[in-house]
């Protein structure tokens, strides 16, 4: 499966991409900048988007909203995974439309199975 | 059980609202200090504050000036203009009428302005400076803890995600290392590092405790 991630710091983007290509078998796009998101997800079209709150140029809330709200990016599932972990802001993500949400610090070993799960009343998973 | 705790907003309007009922007038706002250094009006009674709130008027110029400038109680004549509140307090007035405009302040500083009115211009209100300073003192505390609740409200979301970004990397590192994403580890090294894997749940606990239950709902 194509995921892109959405995540600005550096060392975290060289973990989720080891965990995600390594374990969950998924071909990685990452992006840094949030206004680069919703572009991102027309040319890639990605099975999954994973997507931190705090981002420069454009928040991820904004983000889930644009792409919730364009037809040929609304389908696709949305799971946050940030540090932003209030239940305020978990309320407001899954509001936007997001399928779910993950707060960071997250186990590596375990972050395969835990989208997985997310994933499930789709039908579709990573890893396989 | 019914939820009784009342917003900053609910006590500066109750706390106006009683200011008003006090010292028997139809208007009473408090105005305070924002960061742009305008003065915005915060609390209400006598006015919608859903119409006021969004005004702000400038602290240096006439007649908030003499106010917030000097720390003085100034009373004002009703047909003066009063910036951006000109056109909402107009149909209150009638001819001969004057507003009192009440520094709010603080240790070092002035925060804000109590404005109270309108009085018939005869009204005696400037002898009972002390009990118009109380007043100005009562918004003062209530104005100063609102902005202490608003920094908490921005800072402990800000501190959660500052302190939990490093610690992803850190947990997600020795994480996958005793996974054996990279080989299998033993002995020393192994048990090195799952202290450090402790550390680090033992101090997103922390983070939990600590910042998730102390910030302002």
């Amino acid at each position: 499966m194509k995921v892109l991630v959405a995540e600005d710091d550096p060392d975290i983007q060289v973990i989720l991409k080891m965990v995600l290509t390594r374990l969950g078998k998924c071909d990685v796009a990452i992006t840094y900048q949030g206004d680069q998101v919703v572009p991102m997800a027309k040319s890639n079209r990605p099975g999954l988007i994973l997507l931190d709150v705090m981002l420069p140029e454009m928040s991820g809330f904004d983000i889930c909203k644009a792409l919730k709200a364009d037809p040929e990016t609304a389908s696709i599932p949305i799971i946050f995974l940030t540090a932003r972990s209030m239940p305020s802001e978990i309320q407001e993500a899954m509001k936007l439309g997001a399928l779910g949400y993950l707060a960071k610090p997250f186990d590596p070993m375990a972050l395969v199975g835990q989208i997985n799960q997310i994933l499930s009343p789709l039908g579709v998973s990573i890893g396989a | 059980m019914e939820n009784t705790q009342l917003s900053f907003e609910q006590i500066l309007n109750a706390t106006v609202r009683m200011l008003r009922t006090t010292w028997k007038t139809r208007v009473c706002l408090f105005l305070q200090m924002d960061d742009q250094g305008q003065l915005q009006v915060r609390a209400s009674d006598g006015l919608p504050l859903k119409k006021v709130s969004a005004l702000a008027v400038n602290p240096q110029e006439d007649p908030y000036a003499a106010c917030f400038s000097k720390n003085r109680i100034v009373e004002v004549d009703a047909a003066a203009p009063m910036g951006s509140l000109t056109k909402l307090l107009k149909p209150l007035l009638k001819k001969g009428q004057k507003f009192v405009l009440v520094p709010v302040s603080g240790e070092t500083r002035v925060l804000g302005i109590l404005f109270m009115g309108p009085y018939p211009r005869k009204a005696r209100i400037l002898p009972r400076e002390a009990e118009l300073r109380s007043a100005g003192a009562l918004c003062a505390v209530l104005s100063a803890h609102w902005r202490l609740y608003q920094w908490m409200s921005n800072f402990m979301p800000q501190l959660n995600h500052d302190l939990r970004t490093p610690l992803t990397a850190v947990q997600g590192s020795i994480g996958m290392v005793l996974g054996g994403m990279f080989g299998q580890v033993g002995g020393d090294v192994k048990e090195m590092l799952e202290m450090a894997q402790k550390g680090c749940e033992r101090t997103v606990r922390a983070i939990e405790v600590y910042i998730n239950t102390q910030t302002p709902k």
